[in-house]
């Protein structure tokens, strides 16, 4: 019996944070001895109060009461409170083992009495852990005198950093900057990157004293090391620059005993962190201080790695290319000059020959350039597998199967974005191959298999595109099982099975809530089935199929494209509403005032650097609402031969897109190709913009 | 901030993913309202207010309840379809059935669960040419309607082809949607 849908829903999404949660933990753990990293502490914090939010409100109380410990826990270590101590990583470690233990009851596994022994010991243990810290008797806070009214608004997290930045002697300023809110994301983000090779940036306040309807002020909280002038000469005239504080922040000396220092540690342990001034281990300032902990703008949960690292190979392939773009230029550059000094004596054929070439060279050069810089998004599929092995081998060791753990092609590179997703779907997989697939010792034998089992996870590139298998020695799929369960499931008609072939047989375990789990104990409840694994794929433009011989296993193959059709885009406002126009085809923006436009045979035209282009208002061709505007952003596109300026009412800025199809029976809406997500999970349309140059061409849509 | 065309935008600037739990509260309803979906018998239908008329699907085709999503209105398409919403990454359209069903003059403007009542929800319906939200007034529950018993629809004219037949249960009458005329 599957358990209603909103439960196994649940389930879902607790499995999904409590994975996060785990791999996090694990790399916790591998870490120990070290300073835990703030992003990654914050990431396990984020992810315990996920779960204790999620679960009380689906009225989880064990589990939620559970969580909500682990996060104060959790929340003491990374405000520095407490130190990561052995038995602290331990306590965290097993209360990710016992809140997976109770999800499992949660989802219809009969609930023991050992878990909620552990649960309530474990609770014991945090709540211990949780209150070992007070707070430091002296306030390094105060004593550089930080005004109260500017420390209400700090976070408990912030005051934290900042008092990390005092003790290390690194002075706080305050950076403050004024930006129009028309692209004001995009400047703060250009501030911030120019402070983060400087110091720590840890918080970004909107200003007390706003600037006038049109921008917005910002107060960024910075620490820094550097001199006042250094700063200031970086953010130029971006940004004005004062210290934070009244008193200067004396710089300390690396064996100066610290008299603020947490007061809670056992005494004889050794210190071992950074944070901790006295430790010969101490890391010198330049290198510990962290690389831009933004609290206001951390990044989700997915998305934590925003870098990539590259070979510096590619880097110098993108250098090259850039060198030959420059040596174009030289070259248009004398042919202007030839042109220049022609003055008005007609220009000799063989100077438009060369002008052709040059300008063909261009396209060439950039085109490389792009593929260049595509590349550079490529990361190696090694970077999840490995992951993954980490889990398998744990796995394994609770199934009590013997199994052989086979990896291989993590060279193969696809798109980070692809490579990020791909985890859990796989992780799903494997588990399946060790759950279904590889059966025990014994029953191998009885089969005249060899006792041990083998799973392997292979992944080769096809052309343009990616395999990844996921495959196993083990039981293989059965078919009459599957229709069996199918029917009585209701997912399918008696009638409709016998018809099926055997592919389409098997591939009824896609259907959500399938399952030929008979016993609800086994590794079981994990809510997350292969339908879900299928539809995260086809997010990623993948597909899975599935080849199964029975008594010989299962190999389970997903295809996928290398690169996912990311395209950069620039945001625009329309009426109230938000559209998404492809970057590549934007040739250049302007501005321009209602009176600079002129009407050829009714039809609006501007004018832009000497090429009169048609004039068409993107609110009138959807018919939207005009707004009375002093000036209209003109987008100009260019395709192929074709140039056309668009006018939008607001710019808001660059984005990384995917475009997904509108679904159902939206596919074909003319000028639209589709949706993308932006932050705020609203769906955000994605112009057409072939289909619009196309479309406005046409001499009946007199629109302009 | 003083000016309303910016709210999106400082909003989205500001959005913590951390804080946002709209993919859970879409489920949570799920259990108060709908508790029994998971069964697939043939007789179970998801009845659903538009109006004043009340309305039920065969469960089979229900593929979730949701709670109003922000919606993206859509240039260019009929005025039935009020746009286009984000399901967990996936872009589904969201129909106006009362529209559609000529129960309303005039097409409503819904960008989101502030623009509705708060009992409104999205019904996402599986459908072959592609899975598709309704909006309803309210979802009342799940009714068994006993096969036999369904009434074919009256004849009322070319707009109400959506309605495939009648059924009562409990003194209450339920007009049963034809799924894919009413998305047509
Ligand atoms: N590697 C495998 N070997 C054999 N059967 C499998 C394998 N993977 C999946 N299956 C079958 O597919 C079904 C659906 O899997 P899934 O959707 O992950 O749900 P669950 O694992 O909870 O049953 C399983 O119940 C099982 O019958």
């Amino acid at each position: 019996m599957a358990p209603p849908r909103a439960l196994s829903e649940f389930v879902a999404e607790a499995n999904e944070v409590l994975e996060t949660l785990a791999h996090d933990v694990a790399v916790l753990d591998a870490q120990r001895g070290r300073e835990p990293e703030p992003d990654l502490l914050n990431a396990i914090f984020r992810a315990a109060h996920s779960l204790k939010g999620l679960s009380g409100m689906f009225g989880q109380e064990r589990i939620s009461t559970l969580a909500h410990h682990l996060e104060d826990v959790l929340d003491a270590l990374r405000l520095g409170k407490v130190l990561a101590s052995d038995a602290l990583l331990d306590a965290i470690l097993d209360g990710v083992d016992v809140l997976t233990l109770m999800l499992r009851e949660a989802s219809g596994e009969a609930p023991s009495d050992e878990t909620a022994r552990r649960a309530t010991a474990l609770t014991e243990t945090f709540v211990r852990l949780a209150s070992g810290g007070q707070q430091t008797a002296v306030d390094v806070l105060d004593e550089v005198g930080l005004d109260p009214a500017i420390r209400s608004v700090f976070t408990e997290y912030e005051e934290h950093r900042l008092r990390e930045n005092v003790k290390k002697g690194i002075a706080l300023w305050k950076v403050r900057a004024v930006f129009s809110l028309d692209d004001f994301d995009q400047r703060l983000a250009g501030l911030n990157a120019t402070l983060k090779p400087l110091g720590e940036v840890i918080s970004t306040l909107p200003s007390s004293q706003p600037g006038d309807e049109t921008s917005i002020a910002f107060d960024l909280i910075f620490g820094s090391p550097r001199p006042q002038h250094e700063i200031e000469t970086a953010v130029q005239t971006m940004a004005s620059v004062q210290p934070l504080t009244n008193k200067p922040v004396r710089p300390r000396l690396v064996s100066e005993p610290e008299p603020d220092a947490p007061r809670t540690r056992p005494a004889p342990r050794p210190p071992v962190f950074a944070s901790d001034v006295s430790s010969p281990e101490l890391t010198p300032l330049s290198s510990s201080s962290p690389s831009g902990v933004m609290q206001g703008a951390e990044p989700s949960l997915r998305s934590l790695a925003q870098t990539v690292r590259v070979d510096i190979a590619r880097l110098d392939g993108l250098m090259n290319v850039i060198g030959e773009l420059l040596t174009v230029r030289a070259n248009i550059h004398r042919l202007a000059d030839v042109a220049r000094q022609a003055g008005a004596t007609p220009l000799p054929k063989l100077w438009g020959q060369e002008l052709q070439k040059e300008a063909r060279a261009l396209e060439r050069k950039l085109d490389e350039l792009q593929a260049g810089v595509l590349d550079v998004r490529m990361v190696p599929l090694g970077q999840v597998f490995d992951k993954l092995a980490r889990l398998m081998r744990r796995l394994v060791r609770q199934s009590g199967k013997d199994v052989h753990f086979e990896v291989s092609g993590g060279d193969v590179e696809l798109d980070k974005l692809i490579v990020e997703e791909l985890s859990d779907p796989l992780m799903h997989l494997l588990r399946n191959a060790l759950d279904h697939g590889v059966e025990t010792p014994d029953r191998r034998i009885a089969q005249g298999k060899d006792a041990r089992g083998l799973i392997r996870l292979k992944a080769q590139q096809l052309g343009n595109q990616v395999q990844i298998e996921v495959g196993d020695d083990g039981a293989g799929m059965d078919e009459g099982r599957i229709k069996q369960v199918a029917i009585e499931r209701g997912l399918v008609t008696r009638e409709l099975t016998d018809e099926l072939e055997r592919r389409d047989l098997l591939n009824l375990v896609f259907l959500p809530g399938f399952s030929t789990r008979k016993d609800v104990s086994e590794l079981s409840g994990r809510g997350v089935g292969l339908d879900v694994v299928k539809t995260n794929l086809a997010r990623l433009s993948g597909l899975i199929d599935i080849d199964s011989r029975r008594g010989e296993g299962t190999t389970f193959v997903l295809t996928l494209p290398l690169t996912l059709a990311i395209i950069r885009a620039l945001i625009v406002g329309v009426a109230d509403r938000t559209f998404a126009v492809p970057l590549n085809s934007v040739t250049e923006i302007v501005a321009v005032k209602p009176a600079e436009l002129r009407t050829i045979e009714r039809r609006e035209v501007l004018e832009v650097r000497g090429q009169t282009l048609p004039f068409v208002r993107l609110s009138r061709i959807f018919g939207l609402q005009e707004l009375p505007v002093e000036r209209h952003f003109v987008v100009v596109i260019g395709l192929a031969q074709e140039r056309l300026g668009l006018a939008v009412d607001a710019l808001l800025g660059q984005e990384d897109i995917v475009t997904k199809p509108l679904g159902g029976r939206l596919k074909g809406v003319p000028g639209i190709a589709g949706a993308t997500e932006l932050g705020d999970r609203r769906a955000v349309l994605v112009l057409d913009v072939a289909a619009l140059v196309e479309e406005l061409k046409r001499p009946q849509a007199a629109v302009g | 901030m003083a000016n309303p065309r910016f709210e999106a935008q400082l909003a989205r600037f500001f959005y913590r993913p951390d804080e946002d739990v709209g993919a859970w509260l879409e489920l949570a309803p799920e259990i108060a309202e709908a508790g029994e979906v998971a069964e697939e018998l043939p007789e179970e239908f998801l009845a659903f207010e538009l109006g004043a008329e009340v309305y039920a699907v065969p469960i089979g085709a229900v593929r979730e309840i949701l709670k109003v999503p922000a919606i993206t209105g859509v240039p260019r398409v009929a005025e039935h379809v009020l746009g286009v919403m984000n399901v967990r990454g996936e872009m589904l359209p969201v129909y106006d059935l009362k529209q559609r069903l000529r129960l309303v003059d005039a097409p409503q403007r819904v960008t989101g669960p502030t623009d509705l009542p708060r009992e409104s929800r999205v019904v996402l319906l599986k459908d072959p040419e592609g899975d598709a939200g309704i909006l309803v007034d309210r979802v009342q529950g799940v009714v068994r309607l006993p096969l036999s018993k369904l009434e074919p629809a009256p004849n009322l004219g070319a707009d109400r082809r959506a309605v495939a037949g009648l059924g009562r249960a409990g003194g209450n009458l339920y007009i049963l949607l034809d799924v894919e005329a009413a998305l047509a």
